[in-house]
């Protein structure tokens, strides 16, 4: 039984620190080597979240011709076996099926196409995700406009107010992602059986791990040196030549496409959208707590930090009975508490974060002795 | 007795209350320069107050501003002393001060939530979307908290400038907010005015927040949700100074109950629901035209401009 547990709190490690670890690497990429405070993070996670739970599975059932009705796709098989003893019950699903009224049923269908044929799978896996990068691209140009604009006080209030306007419509509109109640997605890995979960969270680790890479890449180059220089001096960057409203509207943008593919990721890694679920707290304080925490402008701090935290986090939802004859009040509220205090301590006593940042040499030691070497 | 639309009650209540609100915000981001992001959670704390000493102690509704300010104030003052002193006294950058005020709010709404489960299980009332209208007294047949609210609003700002322009340690605050340094050498105790105008902010808050509770559906996290409506009116109101700040929360609190209410008559109800994108678009207006806020309009001018569009 324990072991069971273990293996439980592993996997959602696991899958938190994937999902975390991107969305936390692109804040880093905004605030850590930019210096944008992006207070509105959860813009585009939830925007990518969102592309999810309305595009593939409206695409899917036009396509299979769903929305007419029982009597339009009685000759496939499939179709037919999931919705005849439906169609008993509601009769109106003979005529038409409505996405978000009838929702259950609608991927209850596709998710049994989907189920036998794994070509079609992986490309509504990767064409999701494609969109939802082009979303959280354009979400983060919209981002870009205050952000080049306005001083730091005022963008994060007006970048805070943004995150929650696309969570606002979401749950108020019903039409997008089906609102109070949200929608269900259907599943690209269903065809991998009871490997479903593991297929999911390496896909996660694997973009996590790329996106960590690049932004790793990005900040060791030139480019690295102009982003810093940017968040370190303005105006010293304009004299030496960089545009620096060109480079901050490139980072937005590039920062938000990760963070909506996160997103989509996790969308589908939950197999639903509810669009209250994507608050400012889950998707932006958290990660600023994460990266601050880590360190920030620093790769391997966000990556630490990333850790600490789902760990702890996760040690404290799994294991909560532990816990719960120590503390007289609900265990939900204690990582709020645990991690408000912690980040205040970390803000006063080591504002640098676990990892500080250390200068980066324009080229690699290794390059240096060899060139050392030959003279 | 005059009939009253029930939405203008709505209007005037929270319109009163989010000016007092907003007011607090711009005081503390006048003295610190850095915009409280837990400010939303002081009203909760307000709410909770006025839940507790009517609900559960069965004192009169009114009593209860007392408790709800000092709390208020003494939350906006642990924030200030314990957290964002020692940030400035360390040089932390703005966002370092901003990120810390949102780790305060991650505690307020953690106690506040862990403080509305223990309130439940110790005296069996609900303490999330509750409605404790019934403990309001009447004035004039008319609910108190309709006339309160609005004279509380008013009121608040008139002292205010009587403390800010007749008195002398409102001079010295002003002198502290405009060149803190400057003040500092003429023998102000800035720190000193800080801390008061922090523990004000707060306390209205408080107060803010428990007059919502006494007509408003009440919950810990009720502040914490109005926190966009509060930034908008604060960013309408220009930040500069506290009178802009109460005629932004006024308007924009009008304009989102009464507004709402007159695009439902217009294009039917189902655009009421998204009653809260108004202060976002609000705020994303202000940006565009005003950025300085409603105290930058010179009233002046745009009579002139209308006059000679009339002549013309």
């Amino acid at each position: 039984m324990i072991d069971e547990q273990l293996i439980i709190f592993l996997s959602n490690v696991l899958a938190y620190v994937a999902i975390y670890l991107m969305v936390n690497v692109s804040l880093n990429f905004e605030y850590g080597f930019t210096g944008i405070p992006n207070f509105g993070k959860v813009l585009a996670v939830a925007g990518g979240a969102f592309v999810v739970g309305a595009v593939p599975g409206r695409i899917l059932a036009s396509q299979l011709n769903l929305f007419a009705g029982y009597r339009a796709v009685q000759d496939n098989p499939v179709l037919a076996e999931c919705l005849s003893t439906l169609v008993q019950v509601k009769p109106k699903l003979m005529e038409s099926i409505d996405y978000i009224e009838d929702n259950a049923v609608v991927v209850d269908c596709v998710r049994r196409v989907l189920v036998n044929d794994p070509l079609l799978s992986i490309s509504l896996l990767v064409a999701s995700v494609g969109l939802a990068a082009l979303v959280g691209a354009g979400l983060g140009f919209i981002a870009s406009y205050p952000s080049i604009r306005l001083r730091e006080d005022y963008l994060a209030m007006t970048l805070l107010a943004m995150g929650e306007f696309l969570r606002q419509v979401g749950y108020l509109d019903r039409t997008l992602v089906g609102g109070t109640l949200g929608v269900a997605v259907p599943d690209p890995y269903g065809w991998l059986g009871v490997f479903r979960p593991y297929a999911s969270t390496l896909i996660m680790l694997t973009v996590a791990v790329l996106f960590f890479l690049y932004v790793r890449a990005v900040t060791y180059s030139p480019a690295g040196r102009v982003l810093r220089a940017v968040r370190d001096s303005e105006m010293a960057a304009e004299v030496l030549g960089i545009d620096v409203v060109r480079v901050k509207q490139k980072v937005l943008v590039v920062s938000s496409m990760m963070a909506a593919v996160a997103g989509a990721l996790w969308a589908f890694n939950s197999v639903a959208v509810i669009a209250n679920t994507y608050d400012r707290f889950t998707w932006t304080f958290w990660p600023w707590v994460m990266v601050i925490i880590g360190g920030a402008g620093n790769n391997r701090g966000v990556l630490l930090g990333t850790l600490v935290f789902v760990i702890l986090r996760q040690a404290i939802l799994t294991y909560n009975y532990l816990l719960e004859p120590f503390i007289p009040f609900s265990i939900v509220w204690l990582d709020r508490l645990l991690f408000g205090i912690a980040l205040i301590i970390v803000l006063i006593i080591r504002p640098q974060g676990i990892v500080p940042e250390k200068p980066t040499p324009a080229i690699s030691f290794e390059k240096i002795r060899k060139m050392v070497q030959k003279s | 007795m005059v009939f009253i639309d029930p939405v203008i009650r709505d209007a005037v209540i929270f319109a009163s209350m989010l000016s007092l609100l907003t007011l607090g915000l711009t005081l503390n981001y006048l003295t610190t320069k850095v915009p409280n992001f837990s400010h939303g959670s002081f009203a909760s704390i307000g709410m909770m107050t006025m839940l507790t000493m009517t609900a559960a102690f069965n004192q009169p509704a009114y009593l209860s501003l007392l408790p709800a300010f000092l709390l208020g104030g003494f939350a906006a003052l642990a924030l200030y002393l314990l957290v964002l002193r020692p940030l400035i006294s360390r040089d932390a950058s703005l966002v370092s001060q901003m990120i810390a005020t949102i780790a305060f709010e991650l505690i307020l709404i953690a106690v506040l939530n862990i403080y509305a489960d223990y309130f439940t299980q110790t005296f069996k009332v609900q303490s999330r979307g509750f409605l404790i209208r019934r403990f309001d007294v009447r004035i004039l047949g008319e609910p108190g908290v309709f006339i309160i609210a609005p004279a509380l609003a008013v009121s608040t700002v008139f002292l205010l400038y009587l403390l800010l322009n007749k008195t002398r340690f409102g001079i010295g605050l002003r002198a502290a907010i405009e060149n803190p340094s400057l003040a500092g050498t003429l023998g102000i105790n800035v720190k000193r005015a800080y801390t008061f105008s922090w523990f004000l902010a707060g306390g209205l808050g408080g107060v803010a927040g428990s007059l919502l509770a006494l007509w408003f559906q009440g919950s810990p996290n009720y502040g914490s949700e109005l926190l966009i409506s509060i930034f908008a009116a604060a960013i309408v109101g220009g930040l500069q100074n506290i009178y802009g700040a109460v005629a932004g929360g006024y308007l924009l609190g009008l304009v989102e109950v009464l507004g709402t209410r007159q695009l439902g008559l217009t294009f039917g109800p189902w655009i009421t629901v998204y009653r809260p994108l108004i202060p976002i678009l609000a705020m994303a207006i202000t940006l565009l035209l005003l950025p300085q806020g409603l105290v930058s309009l010179r009233l002046r001018g745009v009579f002139k401009q209308v006059q000679r569009g009339g002549s013309e």
